[in-house]
């Protein structure tokens, strides 16, 4: 129950997001300092949630050579062919290979 | 994108979607298997996606809740990484304002990046024109995602543990990342909240996150006054 009660919550504040705009305040813009910041919330959030996947429920965070490695290849691929399948093949058979060797 | 004039923009929506769609599959999968190693029954983790209709999302929240973070925690987490619904919602108001009211809301909930990245290269300079195409698109992303979660989360508990399919969501995240940075100010923030992550990886339900994204924006902002 508590589960759904997070998704419920999730689904109402990401609608709210998508529809302040839209349906609200239409012809209001943001300051150009809160646009700015605002670029910089993705970055900053996929950065930390990225490291935040590899910690366990215990605080451990396992972040080896596998791990990076294979978030490197991933990041570079996906920069350089724009591509999110290529990058996916290409990190987890760096990650499973080396975890293989290790 | 070629344009393709004189088709309507019904069949131009669904024909533009389906080329983008394909990015998302593995999104479904690595959702399923999220769902599954959460332990929830199958069919609450699904609720997520038309509840949520957003990826990074869904599987940002269902992993924290996994993980046993705090019903707030992971909400927070999740509304964030939603966060640039907003900045689109910004850009594409001036184009709602001579749009129906009914239109407003239900085009809110299909304001997915896929439908704002398609909205934005495709001419459309009618407003019945670009309400058809705007429906069009939605829908079939729509019914795409409903159907490809299902499909991920049907497929997640059967896939074994050991292939460690989780380090798929911190792949794709970070692959992301890698997509949207467009300046070496961005990559620099990335990479102080990944730091600043790591060093706070104990605090409890992953207030860590938090604290590392508020560091790594300001940081990022502080960065762009240097260039100047």
């Amino acid at each position: 129950m508590t589960v759904f009660i997070a998704i419920v919550l999730a689904g109402l504040g990401t609608y709210a997001m998508r529809a302040l705009f839209l349906v609200a305040l239409s012809n209001k813009t943001f300051p150009p300092l809160a646009l700015r910041l605002l670029e910089y919330v993705a970055p900053a959030v996929m950065g930390a949630l990225v490291v935040s996947m590899l910690i366990d429920s215990t605080g451990q965070l396992s972040l080896g050579a596998p791990e990076l490695a294979g978030l490197g290849c991933a990041a570079f691929v996906a920069a350089r062919t724009r591509n999110h399948i290529y990058a996916l093949a290409v990190a987890m058979a760096v990650f499973w290979g080396l975890r293989w060797i290790m | 994108m070629a344009s393709s004039e004189g088709k309507s923009p019904v069949w131009r929506g669904m024909k533009g979607s389906i080329p983008l769609f394909i990015p998302a599959i593995p999104f479904a999968f690595v959702f399923g298997v999220v769902v599954a190693e959460s332990g929830l029954p199958g069919f609450l983790g699904w609720s997520s996606a038309p509840i949520i209709f957003g990826g990074a999302a869904q599987i940002t929240l269902l992993t924290l809740l996994g993980e046993g973070a705090s019903v707030a925690a992971a909400v927070t987490a999740a509304l964030i990484v939603g966060a640039r619904h907003l900045l689109y919602s910004v850009t594409l108001a001036p184009r709602f304002q001579s749009q129906p009211r009914w239109f407003r809301w239900v085009g809110a909930y299909m304001l997915i990046d896929q439908v704002f990245a398609l909205v934005s290269i495709e001419e459309l300079d009618d407003p019945d024109e670009f309400r058809h195409f705007y429906l069009s698109a939605g829908l079939t992303f729509w019914f795409l995602w409903m159907s490809f979660t299902a499909l991920g989360i049907a497929i997640g508990p059967i896939i074994p543990e050991g292939w460690q399919l989780a380090f798929a969501a911190p792949v794709l995240f970070i692959s992301i990342l890698a997509v949207s940075v467009d300046r070496w100010q961005k990559a620099a923030a990335a990479l102080v909240a990944m730091i600043a992550m790591a060093a706070l990886a104990d605090l409890p339900n992953r207030l860590g996150i938090l604290v590392a994204a508020i560091l790594a924006m300001f940081v990022g902002i502080l960065l762009e006054r240097v260039r100047r």
